[in-house]
């Protein structure tokens, strides 16, 4: 049979760029239930937007030969021809040199690169399958209209983050049907980089709650160690803050969870050390909250909280549980970043099938809540109804994490 | 059962005293934690016999778990064992103090008088006074011997001379003096000598009190969750270590291998051959297929410490493909094993390929071959040293230990016999001696709550 021939529409290729990791993985491989997988799908075609000093996409084509670079985007798609020559396209718009809006979102090109995209697919009359990676976009209207665009030309769209689908400790999901009512990502980042993947993270996990989606009502974002420290004070969602039974099964779930005491190597910090940590000179970072509802009543808290933890932890009060759902979505450590293998096998999947394994609806109302979010930061943090985000879909039945 | 020592007033004043700073310390987080609740029922005592409590030695980061607890099942766990007592060998060298002080950015020193200070309970110059508190009497209901890290010597074999033995045989003379004896957690191998394992063994068996032993990669976290399937037959089993110590890194590979093979049918009866090899001889050994090399790839696989290409530019790499490992594994190491039944095991020493410990077993079944890692969370957490605490925890709480100390035994008998081997020219030496039999338990130990 003849592979599948994937064309890559990239800002750039450099070490650690999301673009290195998934590409890298197509041409080489990557391990794959116990075995070093290569995929049957062949990349063959490169669109690098940016070439920044040390970049490598000359060096892989080099390694690769097979692989062409081509200098537009309609090219690296028809292979040099005249209509559409591959069989999947890797939108990966992350990492690279773009302007930033007042409200400080990344203007990263993935609307504009998906429009070059379908407007090959429109003069070819055919379309395939296409991964964007991470949010859709930084603005909804656009994001929507990409989604929207999917379904009129009929292929299916696959987006997000790898932290759905990366391993987990426990190796745990959200059984489907569960009663949810208040779920917590505890997580490390920025916003516009890190709130999605913790975003993703929890929705992964609350979309398969009874009753499915139902979309998202109001939103409302603070920020600075004392927005937070109030919300660590308030004890509960409904007071501004969260359960603090939450947080705690967090911060036990976290493998890298800051010791508030000199010589004491793992302790569970009292919130006097907490306020300690977080006001700490040494920790410049700033802790970051989106509180959420879903229309169904679910609520929901999203913390960066850089200086407490280094990792992304979840947990959930589910309906007459004595005990927290809690888990930690594991990224493994920098050079390898092995949870790129299990989005990259969703791309594959996703190829293979030209079906997408997980919905794309579930990345549209994360990429609708990061805007939400920074809008609601940038309007003096307060908070927003989102009527917008009624997006109602259903979860797959069968698990998308990475357990084999 | 707990024999007095004239201070019962001022420890039932510690006792609560230490068990209200641990739930205070919890309250913060959630009030709707049982934290602020005092234990029902008295705890059990412990006496920690340490070589050294400095912090992140094995001593400090297991020992501090039974003060300020560890997370367990997605909550904070108050260990229901009370430090009373410890015997601490010796302090960081000024040396040591030095090079950790720079690695960690503040001052390091001994820390058992200040974790004695605050939690309430007192360090003893010997490991008798330990376990009398003081008295003329057996006081605890558990004994944790950690005794790794310090200045000890090594032996002409590579192997570090850890006093585990001594400080064992100091704590079951006690037992035999007092007419009482309770259970005994030996951190690692039991000894650096089969033979002081054996006796150390032999002597639990005939006092009759519960021991446990060993490294916590057995008991932490697999990626993925597996587990060999109870009397599977086995045919060929490979576990690789990142490390370069035998003596150290090689027993928890060892061990963690050990774990997997002893649930194979027939259980555990011991090993026939041990020999090491390093250097171009396990390259000439892989080209002889003295290891299935499929094993290794599988093995291989697990890792997410990829070193080799990947810390040159990133790229992903398949670390089995031929002439890979001889390029970036400038020191390799192998033990190859065989088994009394028949098994056929090797563990790889491959610092430069991964940094991970990972193992494959082929099952005789349609050649099944199942693979995993052993989960190692990073410093300073070390949250693998939380499971271990928890199989310690439920020794001393339930008097059961969950899996067997034979398994560690013979390990210790295998490590013994490997460094052995390698300084006897790297033949391959006869075991008879290693005739450790056991079964293992039916359950699953490992972490995955």
């Amino acid at each position: 049979m003849k592979r599948r021939r994937i064309a890559a529409i990239v800002t750039e290729y450099r070490r650690y760029s999301h673009a290195q990791h998934i590409l890298d993985r197509y041409l080489f491989g990557y391990s794959w239930d116990g075995r070093h997988h290569v995929p049957d799908a062949e990349l063959v075609s490169l669109y690098t937007d940016q070439r920044p000093k040390g970049e490598l996409s000359r060096d892989r084509q080099k390694l690769v030969p097979s692989l062409t670079i081509y200098p537009t985007i309609a090219e690296t798609l028809c292979r040099g021809g005249k209509t559409l020559d591959v069989d999947g396209v890797l939108l990966i718009g992350e990492h690279g040199d773009y302007p930033f809006n007042k409200k400080g979102q990344h203007l990263y090109p993935r609307y504009e690169f998906f429009q070059q995209i379908v407007e090959v697919f429109r003069r070819s009359g055919r379309s395939v399958p296409v991964f964007n990676d991470k949010h859709l976009s930084w603005k909804w209207d656009w994001a929507r209209e990409m989604v929207e665009t999917s379904r009129e030309l009929d292929f299916p769209l696959l987006a997000g983050s790898s932290l759905p689908v990366t391993r987990r400790i426990p190796q745990i999901d959200m059984p489907l049907g569960s009663r949810v009512e208040e779920a917590m990502c505890v997580a490390v980042g920025g916003v516009d980089g890190y709130d999605i993947h913790a975003l993703e993270a929890m929705q992964s996990m609350v979309e398969r709650r009874r009753g499915g989606e139902t979309g998202v009502d109001w939103i409302h974002a603070v920020r600075g160690t004392d927005a937070i420290l109030k919300a660590l004070d308030a004890g509960s969602f409904d007071r501004g803050g969260w359960d603090p039974a939450l947080f705690r099964a967090c911060l036990c779930r976290s493998h890298r969870l800051q010791p508030p005491r000199r010589g004491f190597n793992h302790t569970l910090p009292t919130t006097a050390e907490l306020h300690g940590l977080l006001t700490d000179k040494d920790n410049s970072n700033t802790p970051v909250l989106y509180r959420y509802q879903h229309s169904d009543g679910l609520k929901m808290s999203m913390l960066l909280i850089e200086g407490i933890v280094h990792d992304f932890t979840f947990a959930a009060r589910l309906t007459n549980q004595p005990r927290p759902l809690s888990l930690q979505m594991f990224l493994s450590p920098r050079e390898i970043c092995n949870f790129f293998n299990p989005l990259t096998n969703a791309t594959e999947q996703l190829f293979r099938e030209r079906r997408a394994p997980y919905p794309i609806e579930r990345t549209l109302l994360t990429t609708g809540l990061t805007a939400a979010g920074i809008e609601s930061l940038f309007r003096k943090q307060t908070l927003l109804k989102t009527p917008h985000l009624d997006i109602h879909y259903r979860p797959t039945k069968s698990s998308t994490y990475w357990r084999n | 059962m707990t024999g007095t020592t004239g201070s019962e007033t001022r420890r039932d004043f510690l006792e609560l005293a230490t068990a209200s700073a641990v739930a205070g310390s919890l309250t913060g987080i959630a009030a709707a934690s049982a934290g602020q609740d005092l234990p029902q029922k008295p705890r059990k005592r412990i006496a920690i016999i340490t070589t050294l409590w400095a912090y992140l030695r094995h001593g400090q980061h297991i020992g501090d778990r039974f003060l300020v607890g560890y997370p367990w099942e997605g909550d904070w766990h108050e260990p229901e064992v009370e430090v009373v007592s410890a015997f601490v060998a010796q302090r960081p060298t000024d040396a040591d103090r030095r090079i950790r002080e720079k690695e960690f950015g503040f001052p390091q020193g001994d820390l058992a008088p200040s974790r004695a200070r605050e939690f309430g309970f007192t360090l003893h110059k010997t490991i008798a006074g330990a376990l009398r508190c003081g008295g003329k009497q057996l006081a605890v209901d558990g004994v944790v011997i950690i005794a790794e890290h310090g200045e000890y010597p090594y032996n002409d074999k590579g192997q570090h001379l850890y006093p585990r033995a001594k400080f064992f045989a100091e704590v079951v003379d006690v037992f035999r003096r007092d007419g009482r004896a309770v259970p005994v957690f030996n951190d690692k191998h039991l000894s650096y000598s089969f033979e002081k394992a054996r006796a150390m063994v032999a002597t639990g068996q005939e006092l009759g009190f519960p021991m446990l032993a060993g490294s916590s990669l057995p008991v932490t976290w697999r990626m993925p969750e597996m587990e060999v399937p109870y009397g599977a037959r086995i045919e060929e089993a490979l576990t690789i270590s990142s490390g370069t110590s035998l003596d150290s890194a090689g027993f928890h590979a060892l061990e963690a291998m050990q774990c997997l093979v002893e649930r194979r049918r027939g259980g555990e009866t011991g090993i026939r051959r041990v020999q090491a090899i390093e250097g171009p001889a396990v390259w000439q050994a892989l080209e002889k297929k003295r290891w299935s090399h499929e094993l290794m790839a599988r093995a291989l696989s697990r890792a997410d410490l990829v070193e080799g290409i990947t810390l040159i530019d990133a790229r992903t790499q398949d670390l089995a493909a031929p002439g890979v490992l001889e390029k970036i594994v400038p020191k390799p190491q192998a033990v190859l094993i065989e088994y009394r039944d028949g098994l056929k095991a090797t563990l790889l020493m491959l610092r430069g390929a991964i940094g991970n410990y990972t193992a494959a077993v082929r099952l005789d079944e349609n050649d099944r071959i199942l693979s995993t890692k052993f989960l190692l969370p990073p410093e300073p957490n070390v949250a693998y040293s939380a499971c271990l605490a928890h199989h310690i925890e439920r020794m001393i709480v339930s008097g059961v230990a969950n899996y067997p100390v034979e398994r560690t035994l013979l390990v210790s008998g295998l490590l013994e016999a490997a460094h052995d081997s390698r300084a006897s020219g790297h033949r391959r030496l006869k075991t008879p001696h290693l005739d450790v039999n056991y079964r293992s338990p039916l359950a699953s130990q490992y972490c995955r709550t």
